[in-house]
């Protein structure tokens, strides 16, 4: 996929649906057609940089995709939060949150109901309105943030390389001459600030969730809790995996701070990758996820039938997860391995190196 | 924020309003010669409208929906484009408003 490919389907991806491919074609002819006179003035094609610095002058694909839609509402309290080009995003996330929200908070509603609680109508209600209204606030920040950042900085933008989506560059003082140096050094681009934001918010809902569990198994077993109790596998990682949890949190921090500290991000994953395994693995061992509630030593064989369905299921999913974090690892170490050797090796003249870039 | 800079704020917003005024008819007027997108950006360039693409494309979308304009896809130079010309209800349009521009214009002038 060529740079053109890249954006155009950046841009596409915002469009309404009915009328993407017709606008998409569109944008594409008006970009080649462009491209091709600069390259019949040039005598020459135009490098990659150049055709780079093209497609930025075109401007943000989000922005661009906007002034095509009918729909320009967008919300102001006071002033504009989140605007035009933001805005159905924010609809479509905050739908699909306050949607998830719901039927989490059903769920456990069901899961207490069954297990013999008994909840008045004002509890219920508090706790949905409660729940509501934090994610509404996170998401609303969330966006308000970016909209910020887009108002100020409406150039920090590029195209991923790889499934031509769009990354918007969260930074609050963009240095480019250091960032594409340290690119040809090999690092990769800059950590986003988004993306230290959006670790931390998660691991901080992670760490929520992982506590919880300790005192509501119905938020892990759902309805079973009321004759399924956790093994006692789970109490024995249930420190080593609220230690990775935070220690992610650090790592997000320390790279909210650090942006360009890419190889201490690289080194940081893989301990906390090799973390993640160990505990997989030890999980992996217990051979027993869950138990029958009570202390019923003859429980009825329907009954024990149900358990051993349940580790099954208990099971595979840790045979997922012990694959999944070795897969993990050895690509992290792989990774840091080439980019490490590519750093360590001599390199030509920096200006020889912009040359063949 | 300086007085200076908010005064030149303030002259770009009001000649931004009054050139997106004109841009309708800057571009109804270039298209009663059939052209694809690209050639009717740079025209209306080499004659002192400058457009960018992201306000043309959905400008021309616009105005073909509201029937001012037809457009079909046609292969030239062994590529696929979009041409666009005004409609028949799009030259009455375009009529009309030459008139209006006309009479404001005269207007304007004599108040100068």
């Amino acid at each position: 996929m060529d740079l053109v490919d890249s954006y155009v389907r950046a841009v596409a991806k915002a469009l309404p649906e009915e009328q993407r491919e017709d606008i998409s074609r569109e944008i594409s002819e008006d970009i080649r057609s462009e491209m091709e006179e600069r390259q019949r003035d040039l005598g020459r094609e135009l490098t990659p940089r150049e055709q780079e610095a093209m497609l930025k002058q075109r401007g943000n694909p989000l922005v661009l995709a906007a002034r095509y839609r009918q729909d320009q509402r967008s919300l102001t309290i006071g002033r504009e939060l989140i605007g035009p080009v933001l805005f159905p995003f924010y609809v479509k996330v905050l739908s699909f949150n306050l949607g998830l929200t719901l039927v989490v908070i059903g769920g456990i509603f069901l899961a207490l109901h069954a297990g013999g609680e008994k909840l008045s109508f004002s509890q219920m209600f508090s706790t949905s309105l409660l729940q509501i209204l934090i994610q509404l606030g996170i998401v609303t920040l969330i966006f308000s943030l970016v909209q910020r950042h887009l108002g100020k900085h409406p150039d920090h933008w590029h195209l991923k390389r790889i499934g031509g989506g769009l990354a918007l560059d969260l930074k609050t003082h963009e240095d480019i001459k250091a960032r594409i140096k340290r690119q040809m050094q090999g690092w990769g681009p800059e950590i986003s600030r988004f993306e230290s934001i959006s670790i931390i918010v998660a691991s901080a809902v992670a760490i929520a969730w992982i506590t919880g569990v300790q005192s509501y198994p119905f938020l892990i077993l759902g309805p079973a809790a009321t004759f399924l109790k956790l093994a006692p596998i789970w109490y024995s990682v249930y420190f080593p995996i609220l230690l990775l949890t935070v220690a992610e949190i650090v790592r997000a921090v320390i790279n909210l701070a650090r942006p360009d500290w890419i190889p201490f991000r690289m080194v940081y994953r893989i301990a906390l990758n090799a973390g993640g395994l160990a505990v997989a693995y030890t999980l992996l061992r217990a051979g027993t996820w869950v138990m029958p509630l009570g202390s019923n030593a003859n429980p009825p064989a329907g009954y024990l039938h149900t358990v051993g369905i349940i580790n099954q299921v208990f099971y595979w999913a840790v045979v997922f997860a012990v694959i999944l974090s070795a897969g993990m690892l050895t690509f992290r170490i792989v990774e840091f391995a080439q980019k490490w050797r590519w750093h360590k090796q001599p390199r030509p003249e920096a200006g020889a190196a912009k040359e063949i870039a | 924020m300086s007085p200076g800079t908010e005064n030149h704020e303030l002259f770009e917003n009001l000649r931004l309003e009054l050139r997106r005024g004109s841009l309708v008819l800057a571009v109804l007027a270039a298209l009663r010669k059939e052209q694809y997108g690209y050639t009717l950006r740079k025209t209306l360039g080499e004659l002192g409208m400058a457009i960018d693409e992201g306000t043309l494309y959905p400008l021309l979308r616009r105005l073909e929906s509201q029937g001012l304009l037809v457009s079909e896809w046609r292969e030239e130079e062994k590529r696929n484009k979009r041409f666009y010309r005004l409609s028949a209800e799009g030259k009455a349009i375009l009529k009309q408003l030459l008139a209006e521009w006309q009479s404001i214009s005269t207007s304007l002038n004599g108040m100068l």
